[in-house]
């Protein structure tokens, strides 16, 4: 379980190496429900839609594979 | 395309808020279904809701037209605004009434009813 979330955080940082912060919590214990917290100053001036997309495509094989059943996203820019 | 994916994106197009979800408003069959409706519901929403569970083929054509990944997924006036997390965001801060107030017009919530439609049948 930890083992996933560190690498989906991982999967993050690789996508978003600017970011100031990168957060995945399993919120359920069960290791396929998880939130996904973002801070990065790519997010500056993109709609909310742009910056879920984005994280969502960072986190597209997850997802695929069904390790990720559900997945919360919180994203802020930096300005 | 599909005679399914059409009668999706004709319900999209045509309805002035779409919320496909797992379930009914009646009966939602899952938590970020229900917070997504319950967002639209504080606005006063017109809300019209697709049940995906009704058939596979359902969210997979969706998610073909929309580029989303995950359900629920709200449509205003044929655009997407997002998933239950960006809808609820939006519902808190006031953007969601900002924005159903451009895009229907500020009398959006007079006689607003819920309704749900089954893309399955013609």
């Amino acid at each position: 379980m930890e083992l996933v979330t560190y690498d989906l955080e991982q999967l993050l940082r690789d996508a978003f190496p600017e970011a100031e912060e990168v957060r995945v919590t399993d919120r359920t214990g069960g290791g396929d429900h998880f939130l996904v917290e973002v801070t990065s100053a790519r997010f500056d001036g993109l709609s909310l839609l742009e910056q879920h997309k984005l994280v969502n495509e960072a986190l597209a094989a997850p997802f695929a594979a069904g390790t990720i059943h559900e997945m919360r996203i919180k994203t802020k820019g930096t300005a | 395309m599909t005679e399914l994916a059409t009668r999706i994106k004709d319900v999209i197009d045509e309805e002035p808020v779409v919320l496909f979800m797992k379930g009914t408003p009646q009966f939602a069959m899952c938590g970020n279904s229900s917070r997504a409706l319950e967002a639209l519901r504080a606005q006063g929403a017109p809300v019209t809701a697709v049940d995906i569970m009704r058939d596979p083929s359902i969210r997979q054509e969706l998610q073909e037209l929309s580029g989303w990944p995950t359900i629920p997924q709200v449509f205003v006036k044929g655009e997407l605004v997002g998933g239950a997390d960006i809808t609820q965001e939006l519902a808190e801060s006031g953007e969601l009434k900002q924005l159903l107030e451009e895009k229907l017009g500020p009398g959006y919530a007079d006689g607003a009813e819920e309704r749900t439609v089954d893309v399955m049948s013609s």
